[in-house]
């Protein structure tokens, strides 16, 4: 795969009823991406956006932003999945020759919609809808039961993942305030109520407002534009079947199939050694220790003993990842910042110490239905 | 950097205005069934990626290409989903380019879908909900919000698609009768296309004219219907799609320029461009496809066109817009027969968006029928050898346009 | 900040009415409900018996005739997964009284589950892997309704 670079990124700050109007947000995102950079509005050849219908209450939600978003008399199109997808598309068109800059951005305001009602309407109009048994909240409880039945892992084990990533989220200026939780521990998320069991509140990932955007160019342009870009070295997506008794809960085969399609590209042998840390886009805390497994980071079941600390062996999400605050549609983008970020160095106090090679995730539908992974790595 | 990619097949399922023997998957599996028909040396089993889109507002579901994940045949395949609203087939299409031509590691055969079941829910609060946050402002002057729907919607956002057709036939001197002939035009075509809605080989200029209005100066029998459908496209690498087809497609130009958002502009302030029947976006995607394309006369190069018209000015302003007449001449092209079954550079065969729009799926459709056409597999395919061919989207609030270019000759200017 | 002012306020109701058709498959397996009688439909190539029958194999890439391999099957299941939770998905705002316990259930016979309410149990008696049975609502109109749920054996 030739070279594609991230040459400039912008992350509005996590908030849970911001101050904003929606295009206020998209431009802010959008021009200080291409601020960071250096450069113009007239220098973009391409526009993808990333938003959602149902969550922006509105139809065709990218047709009136296309100013703000920098789309105006750019070729321009919309992904209606995780931002980390639509990084795929501009990807792509990046890849294709046709195109020497692309913006992409993606985010939305949680505090405008019922998020949980949104997410039902996902489900089978046909035969699950009805009766709303099963939606993202209970999918949430079944993956999670599933998982500890299969291994054995115990809720502590789970509830240490939400209280690393809280404490990370902590040293994360950008993280939402109400997920910033230096002096979080186990037995505060074990009592913070329960969610759908065995999930409890501060375990399930807090939707939030925001939108984030970056910028991706080709090696000989990206070179010229910044003499730190990230190159985006493999990407691999995939999507399970749907219905929750097709699939085994207690894994997550799709992120397995992205992991090795990108590991391929990247030409990854040994992940846990190779990579230097990792951002993945968790919506429950028990999702980031499968997660970590099926990317072979750790054996199947044993997720809960890497050491992944801020100065741990394998770094997971030492930006508080999604636990931080989860602004649907911009999230896996936001994990791709944040990788970003550890590999120029500018991740400021939750900095890993010498990353060179990042990984990052999104996803989409119940418990991860569709997952994307990136490889990332520093010039 | 990129590579060439090819079309392999096309293939669609029936439009109605309700389809209620089939659920949504099953709808998208018998277009799927039929593209495959059309390229019988491929089966499900051998598509690498999906790329899956449709106007999720209209049928109250969200991202349903999760639900429909095995019907396409996507189990543990990679899948990515655009939508555009109305441009969302061309939209699908022009994504399921760019997945070959980016060539990811062990993706070459790339299916793209692109569906609509319209009848399963209510369009006009889907429509009106495009440009409800900007006009809510109409609430507080007292009016209620049903008129306001009706206002924006019927059909196909046929209330913004009124100034536009206004402001062309004020420029042009084109009468109502004009839109009436190009409107029988398409009724004869899609009754000769085997998956279109509207089929009508009879009806005259004398039946269009003879039904009320529903905004000047668009008439009943002028706009086009409410469908349930679906389209998929078969896109892969040059040298796969050899051993697929006879004829292999190669897309040679894509683009989908954004123009500004429409009539009222931002927030109502009325910013937005004055005359709706400008369409830089229309321009501008034309002049970046045809140069990629290498199509530096589209009059004379271009074999047949599939402009995207849900309404028949639309049909005249496109073909203006994306170089294929000169401002203001479209009309008399019509009229002298150029752009006939028979003519020298025909357009809609199939009966085009005016005879046949799912939404979702439309703007795929265009393409498709104007790639079928160079493979010699149109259902009303038209007596030229047509070599080149484009295939045209539109929609958002009158600004997003998607636009492909294909033929039987691969672009071997490489970037 | 300032502190906030309301300069425009609009309250409404938008009625939009949404009616999904099922297709064919799921129209026989609903009649079936209607008659207090599950049916599932077999893949002809890897034998998968799919509750509720489903047009495409997604394991196979095959399509199974509409009027072929029916499958009639019991009340009977075994419970693959519980949660509980006390959210009822259109009012997350406030916590009902009772929590509600939702199982995947497998039909015997079946190679899939549905997912539905475990009644008349507490949480302390659930146990995964036990045998439950479909309790059916007293009138039964070919909707998912007319399972109330699931009760042990």
């Amino acid at each position: 795969m030739q070279k594609v670079g991230i040459v400039g990124y912008y992350q509005v700050k996590l908030y849970s009823d911001a101050n904003y109007g929606r295009y206020e947000m998209i431009f802010e995102a959008s021009r200080g991406a291409l601020d960071k950079a250096g450069l113009k509005k007239k220098d973009i050849s391409t526009v993808i956006s990333c938003t959602n219908d149902y969550y922006d209450g509105r139809t065709i939600s990218n047709c009136f932003t296309v100013e703000v978003g920098g789309g105006y008399m750019a070729d321009e199109s919309k992904v209606e999945m995780d931002g980390a997808h639509a990084v795929l598309y501009g990807l792509m068109r990046v890849l294709s020759g046709n195109h020497n800059l692309a913006l992409v951005w993606g985010g939305s305001m949680a505090s405008c919609y019922p998020y949980h009602s949104a997410r039902l309407y996902e489900t089978d109009p046909t035969w699950e809808r009805p009766l709303a048994y099963v939606n993202d909240i209970t999918s949430a409880g079944f993956q999670m039961r599933a998982y500890m039945e299969k291994y054995g892992v115990t809720v502590e084990d789970i509830a240490k993942v939400a209280v690393k990533n809280k404490k990370n989220a902590a040293k994360n200026p950008l993280a939402l305030k109400e997920a910033q939780l230096p002096n979080l521990t186990v037995k505060d998320v074990l009592d913070s109520g329960i969610y759908s069991d065995p999930v409890t509140e501060l375990m399930a990932a807090p939707p939030c407002d925001s939108v984030a955007a970056l910028l991706l160019a080709p090696e000989k342009q990206a070179l010229k534009i910044t003499d730190r870009p990230v190159w985006i070295k493999g990407v691999g997506y995939s999507q399970e079947p749907y219905y929750l008794g097709d699939r085994d809960l207690s894994g997550c085969k799709s992120m397995n199939l992205a992991g090795k399609m990108a590991y391929a590209g990247a030409g990854i042998k040994d992940p846990s050694s190779e990579i230097d840390v990792a951002e993945l886009f968790e919506a429950c805390a028990h999702e980031e220790l499968i997660f970590a497994e099926e990317l072979g980071f750790a054996k199947k079941g044993k997720g809960a003993e890497i050491n992944s600390a801020i100065n741990g062996d394998l770094p997971i999400n030492p930006s508080g990842g999604a636990l931080g605050g989860h602004p649907p549609c911009g999230t896996g983008l936001i994990r791709i910042i944040e990788a970003v970020k550890q590999l120029t160095g500018e991740a400021g106090q939750y900095q890993v110490k010498g990353a060179k090679k990042a990984v990052a995730s999104g996803q989409i539908g119940m418990c991860a239905q569709n997952n994307i992974l990136y490889v990332l790595e520093a010039n | 950097m990129g590579r060439q990619v090819a079309i392999a097949s096309a293939g669609f399922s029936e439009h109605a205005s309700k389809r209620s023997d089939v659920s949504m998957p099953e709808l998208v599996s018998e277009a799927i069934e039929d593209c495959l028909k059309n390229a019988p040396s491929v089966e499900l089993g051998d598509i690498d990626a999906f790329v899956n889109g449709n106007m999720p507002a209209f049928e109250g579901s969200n991202i349903p290409e999760l639900w429909m994940t095995d019907w396409m045949g996507a189990r543990n395949k990679p899948l990515l989903r655009v939508t555009t609203g109305g441009t969302t087939g061309g939209s699908v299409a022009i994504s399921g380019y760019y997945t070959v031509a980016a060539g990811l590691p062990g993706v070459d055969t790339v299916l793209a879908v692109a569906f609509e079941q319209q009848s399963q829910g209510d369009t006009s609060v889907g429509l009106a909900s495009v440009a409800y946050g900007e006009i809510s402002i109409l609430n507080t002057l007292g009016i209620p919000y049903e008129r306001i729907s009706r206002l924006l919607s019927a059909g196909a956002a046929i209330g913004v698609a009124a100034y536009q057709a206004t402001t062309y036939m004020n420029k042009t001197r084109i009468s109502e009768e004009d839109l009436a002939r190009v409107v029988v035009q398409n009724r004869r075509n899609a009754a000769k296309t085997w998956w279109a809605h509207l089929k009508m080989p009879n009806l005259t200029i004398e039946e269009v004219l003879d039904t009320p209005y529903v905004q000047y100066p668009l008439r009943y029998g002028m706009v086009c219907p409410a469908s349930d459908g679906a389209c998929v496209m078969l896109f892969t690498t040059e040298e796969k799609a050899k051993e697929m087809c006879d004829i292999p497609v190669y897309v040679n130009g894509v683009a989908s320029v954004a123009n500004e958002s429409a009539v009222l502009g931002y927030d109502g302030s009325g910013s937005a461009q004055i005359d709706p029947s400008m369409q830089l976006g229309a321009i501008r995607s034309s002049e970046l496809a045809y140069k990629q394309a290498g199509i530096s006369f589209p009059r004379k190069e271009i074999d047949y066109a599939e402009v995207y018209a849900p309404f028949p000015n639309q049909q005249l302003l496109w073909t203006e817009k994306l170089g294929l007449f000169e401002e203001g001449t479209a009309p008399a092209m019509h009229e002298a027969g150029i752009t006939d079954f028979n003519g020298e550079l025909p357009v809609n065969c199939s009966g085009g968006v005016n005879s046949t729009n799912a939404i979702g799926a439309s703007a795929m459709e265009r393409p498709a029928e104007a790639a079928l056409q160079i493979m010699g597999k149109a259902s009303n395919q038209v007596p030229k050898t047509v070599h080149t061919s484009i295939g045209s989207g539109w929609g958002g609030s009158l600004n997003l346009i998607t636009l492909m270019a294909m033929s039987d000759q691969p672009q071997r200017k490489w970037r | 900040m300032s502190e906030e002012k309301v300069i425009v306020a609009n309250k409404g109701l938008v009625r939009a009415d949404f009616a999904f058709w099922v297709g064919q498959y799921l129209d026989k397996f609903y009649d079936g409900l209607e008659n207090k009688k599950i049916m599932g439909n077999k893949c002809p190539k890897c034998g998968d018996v799919f509750v509720p029958p489903r047009k495409i194999c997604g394991q196979c890439n095959v399509v199974i005739p509409l009027e072929e391999n029916w499958v009639d099957l019991p009340d009977t299941g075994i419970l693959k997964n519980f949660t509980i939770t006390p959210y009822r998905i259109n009012d997350r705002s406030s916590r009902k009284a009772k929590d509600w316990i939702i199982g995947i259930v497998q039909i015997d016979g079946s190679n899939t589950s549905i997912i539905y309410r475990l009644l008349n149990m507490e949480p302390k008696d659930v146990k995964i892997g036990m045998k439950v049975k479909i309790e059916w609502n007293e009138n039964t109109k070919g909707d998912p309704s007319d399972i109330k749920g699931f009760i042990k054996v």
